[in-house]
């Protein structure tokens, strides 16, 4: 229902927007449409149409005006509006981003059955490339707010013995900001498309199909979504932490999304920021980017990349902190060298800043900066490092769980190793010149994004899915999912270095013949990677209806979340607990429990 | 616990040897047109030789810990039992920052700064050729002979200086020939240089890496935006470009 009202709400927003700027265009005596300029001004005003709508009036801005705040509803229907409880937007993050996710892999599938042949087969070119954009953008912005969005928004506040989050109207306003973004690009897809990739790379994105536009209006309003929830998670993690959770004692999950955060915040505006400039070159005729009017096609990728490289650890570090996480409950050790892992996550976010153009190697920028950018990139292999270490220790010697989480969490380390160990190639100027934007570089990226955070992602999803749903996942179910998308991932991706460093570039529609035989069979380890999906929805629907009932500490974990119920109370603790002990004393002789919780049984 | 170690120790070097195999049996390089690309193919080994071990100590850790670290009866129930409590406080991660720093500078130095000072070292050339990307087709221009060309041709053994650009209004492209392991891209309005020597004679007809094929995204044709190019001998070249002229 309310999203019905946003949806009348959003339309109105529009017709005012475009109206309003029709009516200022004809008093300058130009005529009244103008689609980019039209869709650039009502797409803000059907925005805050949306928001108020979907509950944003109801529930908060009548407030300002003397009103009274309606009480949300318990049930399946307070996930369809505004709401501000951390639980429910972790489960709408949760959900929204896995549809994305689910989409952007079908673009994925598409466009593994059009390359499984030289030639054009399935698209006409300027499809594909609209598909291959779709599925860059799409899973970037699932790789950038699924975790913190789903685990961070959910777990967080109870890992840290909070009652929610430090601001819960700013949080459900960043989620509500979310499907709009979805639904801009889906749009954009469906009137034609862009060419330009994720990356937006003017000259090509001043110059190509209004579609663009409609990218980039939708990218920035995902970066108002991340700067806010950014400064969310820091202000939640730095003053709502229950008595006696000194820094020493933060889980490293919470490390991990502060980390992450904090380059969400200081640096999203870079991209939204190059973007913006973009439309003002489309749309008021600036020229920033263009050669014709003494604009610099450079300025952008600087930019651009001081944002979008940090943003690799925004996806990255959360995934860490998981992983970590995991290991340690799972293993029954404690967290080997657990201050050298949270010394690594700072360590990251300062290098993160400074080693942006790398990307830009091969770019035509100045000589002078090949050089300091290759010896910062390479120094972000020590801290990376660290983290393998606090892996490696932290199993080596213990009691190996090997349920579902574990087994994702293990093949992070394998594939992330891999996708470490060729980051070198990329990261030194001779031989990136010859990788830069080849297959080689697909591979990579794909180890550490795909093979890194997606599997630390269903690592999450399997490890804190009885506490989210009450109910018990299939383990069968979650070990053939995690087999075949295991070995579906490392058949597609390694033979994707040898074809990159062959000569195949990437982002390209058609190849030449010499690499027919290897597409192939990328195509059809790729079918097989994508059939394993269909193994985690069944699971995941399944179990949720009619799964059995989960137990509050099913693992057996020390951390907080785990010593409340399944699914937690509205509230989250009856009093706020006290923390007395380290999160990951397993096996430690004279160890205090972790929290200690009054009010509720005490389970600790 | 020590012949934990031993065993893991056996485990790094067999998967370090597999690796380097795994590797080496991949054997990714394109034909080696031109200088840059030994050049490349040296330092692209030399990173696979550091790197083996580094995934051969993952791999033998990852892998011994999940077949003898694990517990029993998984299945049923909340776990009982704990590991030992290590804590990592000790000397081990210092030593690890240590290792690590220092595999760091290597790769850093060699073949990082080092191969990028002899890629920049030689800055003259014999052969000039004028490349302009335009949306979608490049476009030859040999300014010591005053001529243009649709196809890149190159005497082996010269040094071939190429002058990059795009037209004002264009987008940006990138020249790449797999071959000569090099690229750049052309920016609108602006030149950028590049150098390669050509070591080995072949023909894009036959060799897919002898191709120019543009890599920087740039819409529509972008896959199709391909130039062929051939390598021949000094004598062949000669003739090509005498006829080349007198058209």
């Amino acid at each position: 229902m309310a999203i019905l009202l946003g949806l009348i709400l959003a339309a109105v927003g529009f017709v005012i927007g475009t109206g309003a700027t029709g009516l200022i265009r004809m008093s300058l005596g130009l005529p009244y449409w103008d689609t980019e300029m039209s869709w650039s001004l009502g797409y803000p005003i059907a925005l805050l149409g949306w928001l108020a709508g979907v509950g944003g009036w109801k529930y908060w801005a009548t407030e300002w005006f003397g009103g009274r705040p309606a009480i949300s509803p318990t049930g399946v229907s307070r996930y369809f509006e505004f709401n501000n409880d951390h639980k429910v937007i972790g489960i709408q993050y949760g959900v929204t981003f896995v549809v994305l996710f689910l989409l952007s892999g079908l673009a994925a599938m598409l466009i593994r059955w059009e390359l499984m042949q030289p030639g054009m087969q399935l698209f006409t070119e300027n499809q594909y490339n609209s598909v291959m954009s779709f599925h860059g953008i799409g899973m970037i912005a699932v790789a950038v707010a699924i975790l913190m969005g789903a685990f961070g928004n959910y777990v967080v506040p109870l890992m840290i013995g909070a009652r929610d989050m430090a601001f819960p109207r700013v949080n459900a306003l960043s989620y509500w900001l979310v499907p709009p973004v979805a639904v801009m690009l889906i749009i954009a897809l469906a009137l034609g498309g862009w060419d330009s990739g994720w990356t937006a790379y003017p000259p090509l994105s001043v110059l190509n199909n209004s579609g663009q536009v409609l990218f980039n209006l939708a990218v920035i309003t995902f970066g108002v979504v991340s700067i806010i929830s950014g400064i969310n998670f820091i202000a939640t993690i730095v003053y709502e932490r229950a008595p006696g959770m000194t820094w020493g004692r933060l889980p490293i999950f919470v490390w991990g999304c502060l980390a992450g955060s904090m380059i969400a915040f200081f640096f999203t505006q870079g991209f939204a920021a190059a973007l913006l400039m973009v439309l003002f070159d489309r749309v008021l005729g600036t020229s920033f980017f263009g050669a014709t009017g003494g604009g610099s096609a450079l300025l952008y990728q600087h930019a651009f990349w001081f944002y979008s490289h940090p943003a690799v650890y925004v996806m990255v570090l959360p995934a860490f902190g998981i992983i970590l996480e995991v290991l340690s409950h799972m293993s029954r050790k404690p967290l080997y060298a657990y201050k050298y892992a949270v010394g690594a996550m700072l360590g990251i976010v300062a290098l993160s800043g400074v080693v942006w153009a790398h990307h830009m190697f091969t770019s035509g920028m100045a000589d002078y900066l090949h050089a300091p950018f290759l010896v910062l990139t390479e120094m972000i292999s020590i801290p990376t490092g660290l983290i393998f270490l606090s892996a490696v220790g932290t199993i080596w010697a213990g009691r190996l769980w090997m349920r579902t989480p574990m087994l994702f969490a293990l093949g992070f380390l394998f594939n992330f190793t891999i996708g470490g160990l060729t980051g070198i190639y990329l990261a030194d100027v001779p031989t990136d010149l010859h990788l830069h934007d080849t297959y080689f570089v697909v591979a990579h990226f794909h180890y550490t994004i795909m093979g890194g955070e997606i599997f630390a992602l269903f690592a999450a999803l399997y490890y804190w899915f009885p506490k989210i749903t009450g109910r018990e996942f299939n383990e069968t179910l979650g070990k053939v999912h995690f087999t075949l998308m295991f070995i579906g991932f490392q058949l597609i991706f390694i033979p994707m270095f040898q074809v990159g460093v062959q000569g195949m570039n990437r982002r390209v529609a058609d190849y030449p013949e010499a690499y027919a035989d290897t597409n192939y069979q990328l195509s059809l380890s790729g079918f097989l990677l994508g059939s394993s999906f269909l193994f985690f929805v069944v699971n995941m629907v399944v179990s949720w209806v009619r799964g059995r009932r989960a137990a509050d500490n099913p693992w057996g974990a020390h951390t907080l979340e785990w010593q409340v119920s399944s699914p937690p109370p509205p509230h989250n603790f009856d009093e706020i607990p006290t923390i007395e002990e380290g999160a990951y004393e397993y096996g430690v002789p004279g160890a205090r429990p972790h929290a200690r919780l009054t009010g509720a049984a005490d389970r600790a | 616990m020590n012949r934990h170690l031993t065993i893991a120790g056996v485990l790094w070097v067999v998967f370090t040897v597999l690796s380097l195999w795994g590797a080496m049996a991949m054997n990714p390089f394109p034909t080696v047109g031109a200088q840059e690309a030994t050049l490349f193919d040296h330092a692209f080994r030399l990173m696979t030789y550091m790197g083996a071990p580094v995934f051969g100590f993952m791999m033998a850790a990852l892998i011994y810990s999940v077949l003898h670290f694990r517990a029993k009866n998984t299945n049923a129930g909340a776990p009982t039992e704990d590991g030992p409590p290590i804590h990592g406080h000790g000397a081990i991660p210092k030593i690890w920052v240590g290792v690590t720093t220092a595999l760091c500078l290597v790769v850093m130095i060699y073949p990082g700064l080092t191969g990028l000072a002899e890629i920049r070292a030689d800055r003259s050339h014999d052969v000039e050729v004028k490349v302009t990307g335009s949306r979608w087709v490049w476009a030859l221009e040999y300014p010591q002979g005053g001529f243009q060309a649709d196809e890149l041709v190159l005497p082996v053994g010269k040094r071939v200086k190429f002058d990059l650009t795009a037209p004002a209004g264009d987008v940006l492209h990138s020249f790449w020939v797999p071959a000569f392991r090099q690229k750049l891209t052309t920016l609108p309005g602006q030149m950028t240089y590049m150098y390669i020597t050509p070591t080995q004679t072949g023909d894009g007809h036959s060799d897919a890496a002898f191709r120019v094929q543009c890599s920087e995204l740039c819409g529509l044709l972008h896959s199709r935006m391909q130039l062929n190019v051939r390598v021949v001998e000094q004598a062949e070249y000669d003739k090509w470009v005498a006829e080349k002229v007198k058209k």
